[in-house]
């Protein structure tokens, strides 16, 4: 056995299994995504009660956090958990382990097939809810859904890498009215394998997600080739990032930039006057606070290869800098050197904590 | 060529090996341009790339990474890993259509003063070639 | 209080540009910080020049406040003294938040020259960088006309009391001048200097200016009071604070474009701050969920009881909030209330120090009474 379908939607269907993983006490908590149903308002919710999960929007085209960073911080777990959370912030939460930023065990990951989230900005507005049977119904048929953010509508990762369950939603027709659950793990198996359903053996068509990654590896290369003639040169790296106000949000919603104290932010950069004075009779002119460009390009060089394309740090500019473009741009080329794809597979080391003796032989 | 342009080419090298090679140079009396302003460090490992690209952002005409040859490295495999990174940063470099040229790494041994040299002036002739780092007009970095 | 004339030919930001030129010419000043529109013409950065083609580029008094000035100074100064005498030209709330780091010895201003002016109030970064032509017109035109569009604005500018004098060393008075007339006011003895050094002699009235500006403030006074009256109602309570940042996404650019928030590393964002993985789950448990991003009220009042005192109404939190919160209303509110427990005002003045750095023996009394008044009023509100 390794599906069990249900006879609802898919969401309905993630809050059953859900429902049922907290009832039969597989699981001490569940962390999902909610909407509160008063404010429209939505949170990620811990819940250990099972009504607590009425209010559960497990899979509303919303990325409020990195539920990934999130769940950093509830492991290592004590007791076993459940959390749902969209393939791009379960490649994060790999690369969060791989980094010793938390631990798989005890956790039973539930992913599914992802048709990508709006903007935050679209997502506080007051209609918003409105949107939301219409995206599932074209997400279903397979299309990119107009006004999702431009980081989903490019990506190709939308078919869950690892998870212990996947549900099938993007490119799934038959998802509007029934719940495809397929098991993957031995740990799925364990805890979801009693879920009362239809079981069978099948498996995700690969056809059927190969026609959405093609559609969206074709999104993707026209999204680079829009930032390539603005975002070429030092001229066109200070014309994207140029108008950067310093505060850091990409790098602090970011989930691989873990450190507590950001590099850029230490003392190490921190300079005196006499520096400044030495600057401005060799340039006539420079910019306060200064790195704002080193910044941007530090950050890649720190963490561009373990980008998983989740959007959040575009999402939170002040100034609208398509951040997670050039990253994801830049991290496809940094990660494609080692063959790398971030957060693919726990076991897979940091391009960086290892080597190869015969590599890069140009290089010196 | 510019006759009148003297670069500036940051130079970190690896105290075991490369910073030696250098000296050797010098005690060799090997001539080499005074473009280079080494500095020692103990491995080229030890070297953040976000400090190459601070060298580069401050209008290092060049910046060379050196350090022991890959297997000799006097912390084992500290220079595999200065590779994988060196590697990464140009990358960026050439994603985002910067002159990634402007960076070098090279292995240079404790016993190769010549190389050193040899590095040392072609590096800055291929740097003088193409002329001043773009870093240094600009102010909105 | 006396002042030099200056005759607007050419706009205001040029009479502005010609000053610093004649500053940087006469060598009475040996660099400028100044706002410059960037190369992409998007947005605005703070640059220090001693450039006169740079500063012919310049946008001296900007439409809108992408990094808070005092933090350009910080950037500068934090380190210590240097001998280079920098003029910057900032706008009043920028003033007093330098002022206030230079309590907190994040800002050394010895050598600096803080040039202000009577603002007409800032275009929400937002719509600008949405809209910088559109922008730079709505602005010019309110520049001009020396008054503020309360539409064009941050709604915190459009209730600002100090939008004129504060504690900067020359200031550019404006409101209520006719329109091809400023007054240069120096106000402080470094300021007196530099114009003495440049030959500017200071012999003009300034009272006409001196009365619009105050017939103005009081109109704002009471604007402000009614609006901060009502950002206070909403927030009554733990559900007002609740669903006052229910949107919020943890993201802390608030924090990191407060200019008075110098930590380099927030408490917030510390490792002390964590909570342990176990713990989380066990609340989780004992109250059937918990919400994340977690602690965000905890956040927000934290930080009001961190910084409060010092808040100087910039609105920059509400600039780089994601989510549109009106957290500069929200930190008005409050800091108007901590600031008047102790007769305080942020950036009024160097030689204030700050209220926390001391007490008096015989103030237990009249902060419990403030307390209760503050008590009474918000019964009085329900």
């Amino acid at each position: 056995m390794s599906s069990i379908n249900l006879d609802m939607s898919a969401p309905d269907g993630i809050i059953a299994l859900l429902k049922y993983l907290l009832s039969s006490g597989k699981v001490s908590a569940v962390l999902v995504p909610r909407r509160n149903p008063d404010t429209g308002a939505y949170d990620i919710g811990l819940i250990a009660d099972e009504a607590g999960l009425d209010s559960a929007a497990p899979v509303d085209p919303v990325m409020l956090a990195n539920t990934g960073q999130i769940l950093s911080s509830l492991t290592p777990a004590k007791r076993s958990l459940a959390v749902v959370l969209k393939p791009c912030e379960l490649r994060a939460f790999v690369e969060r382990v791989k980094r010793e930023q938390g631990s798989l065990e005890n956790v039973l990951t539930i992913s599914y097939t992802c048709g990508g989230v709006f903007p935050l900005e679209k997502v506080i507005e007051e209609s918003f809810a409105d949107v939301i049977p219409n995206y599932l119904k074209r997400v279903a048929s397979g299309e990119i859904v107009d006004g999702t953010r431009d980081t989903c509508r490019a990506c190709e990762h939308f078919v869950p890498m690892n998870a212990d369950v996947t549900i099938s939603i993007a490119a799934d027709a038959g998802s509007i009215a029934g719940c495809r659950i397929y098991l993957n793990t031995d740990r799925a198996r364990e805890l979801v394998g009693g879920l009362e359903g239809k079981q069978s053996d099948d498996e995700i068509d690969p056809a059927v997600t190969l026609k959405l990654a093609a559609k969206r590896k074709v999104e993707k290369e026209k999204l680079f080739n829009s930032l390539a003639p603005t975002g070429d040169g030092l001229d066109g790296v200070i014309e994207v990032f140029g108008k950067c106000v310093g505060c850091h949000g990409c790098g602090r919603v970011c989930p691989i930039c873990y450190c507590l104290l950001c590099d850029f932010e230490s003392r190490s950069f921190d300079y005196d006057l006499p520096y400044f004075e030495k600057e401005l009779s060799g340039k006539g002119a420079l910019r306060l606070p200064p790195d704002t460009i080193f910044f941007h390009l530090g950050r890649m060089t720190h963490m561009s290869f373990s980008c998983v394309g989740c959007g959040l740090c575009s999402d939170v500019c002040p100034v609208g800098i398509p951040v997670a473009s050039m990253f994801k741009k830049v991290g496809e080329h940094t990660a494609a050197l080692f063959d790398y794809v971030a957060g693919r597979d726990v076991e897979e080391k940091l391009p960086v904590m290892v080597y190869k003796e015969e590599e890069f032989s140009e290089l010196g | 060529m510019d006759k009148g342009f003297t670069p500036r080419i940051t130079a970190l090298l690896c105290q075991w090996c490369s910073y030696t090679g250098a000296d050797l140079a010098g005690t060799s009396r090997l001539q080499y341009p005074t473009s280079i302003i080494a500095m020692k460090v103990m491995c080229s490992s030890r070297v953040d790339p976000v400090l190459l690209l601070k060298a580069y952002l401050s209008g290092s005409g060049g910046v060379l990474l050196a350090g022991c040859h890959p297997g000799d490295c006097h912390y084992e495999v500290g220079n595999y890993h200065t590779r994988r990174r060196f590697a990464i940063l140009k990358a960026i470099f050439d994603t985002l259509g910067l002159e990634s040229a402007r960076l070098k790494l090279s292995w240079i041994s404790a016993s190769e003063g010549p190389k050193f040299a040899q590095v040392a002036n072609e590096y800055t002739d291929e740097i003088k070639k193409m002329g001043e780092n773009p870093s240094k007009k600009k102010m909105f970095l | 209080m006396q002042g030099a004339s200056l005759k607007v030919v050419d706009g205001i930001k040029s009479v502005v540009r010609d000053f610093l030129r004649k500053a940087l010419e006469s060598e009475a000043a040996d660099a400028v910080l100044v706002p410059v529109r960037t190369p992409a013409k998007d947005s605005y950065a703070w640059i220090l020049t001693n450039d006169q083609a740079v500063l012919d580029e310049a946008g001296p008094l900007a439409p809108t406040m992408p990094v808070q000035g005092a933090k350009a100074l910080k950037s500068l100064t934090r380190k210590g003294q240097g001998t280079a005498r920098v003029i910057a030209v900032m706008r009043p709330c920028e003033v007093r938040a330098a002022v206030e780091l230079s309590k907190l010895n994040q800002v050394h201003l010895d050598n600096i020259i803080l040039l202000s002016y009577d603002c007409t109030g800032a275009v929400p970064l937002q719509d600008y960088v949405g809209d910088p032509a559109g922008s730079e017109e709505r602005f010019d035109s309110m520049l001009e006309a020396r008054k503020t569009e309360e539409s064009a604005v941050k709604p915190v500018c459009g209730i600002c009391v100090d939008f004129s004098l504060v504690d900067s060393d020359i200031h550019l008075g404006l409101i209520g001048l006719a329109g091809e007339s400023a007054l240069l006011i120096p106000n402080s003895e470094k300021g007196a200097a530099l114009l003495e050094a440049m030959g500017i002699a200071c012999e003009e009235d300034t009272s006409g200016w001196m009365q619009a500006v105050s017939g103005l403030k009081a109109e704002r006074e009471d604007k402000r009071s009614k609006a901060l009256a009502e950002t206070g109602a909403s927030l009554q309570g733990f559900d007002g604070l609740h669903a006052a940042f229910a949107d919020c996404v943890g993201c802390h650019n608030c924090q990191s474009a407060c200019p008075i928030c110098y930590c380099r590393q927030c408490y917030f964002d510390s490792e002390v701050a964590r909570r342990d993985p176990a713990a989380l789950l066990d609340t989780a448990i004992a109250r059937g969920g918990i919400a994340f991003p977690g602690d965000r009220v905890m956040f927000h009042t934290g930080r009001m009881a961190h910084m409060s005192l010092s808040c100087v109404s910039c609105g920059q939190c509400s600039d780089a909030c994601p989510v549109s919160i009106p957290v500069a209303d929200i930190f008005s509110y409050m800091a108007d209330l901590t600031q008047a427990t102790f007769e305080y005002a942020a950036g009024r003045d160097d030689g204030e120090p700050l209220p926390l750095r001391q007490y008096r023996e015989d103030e237990v009394e009249k902060v419990h009474e403030i307390v209760k008044g503050a008590e009474e009023e918000e019964v009085a509100h329900e």
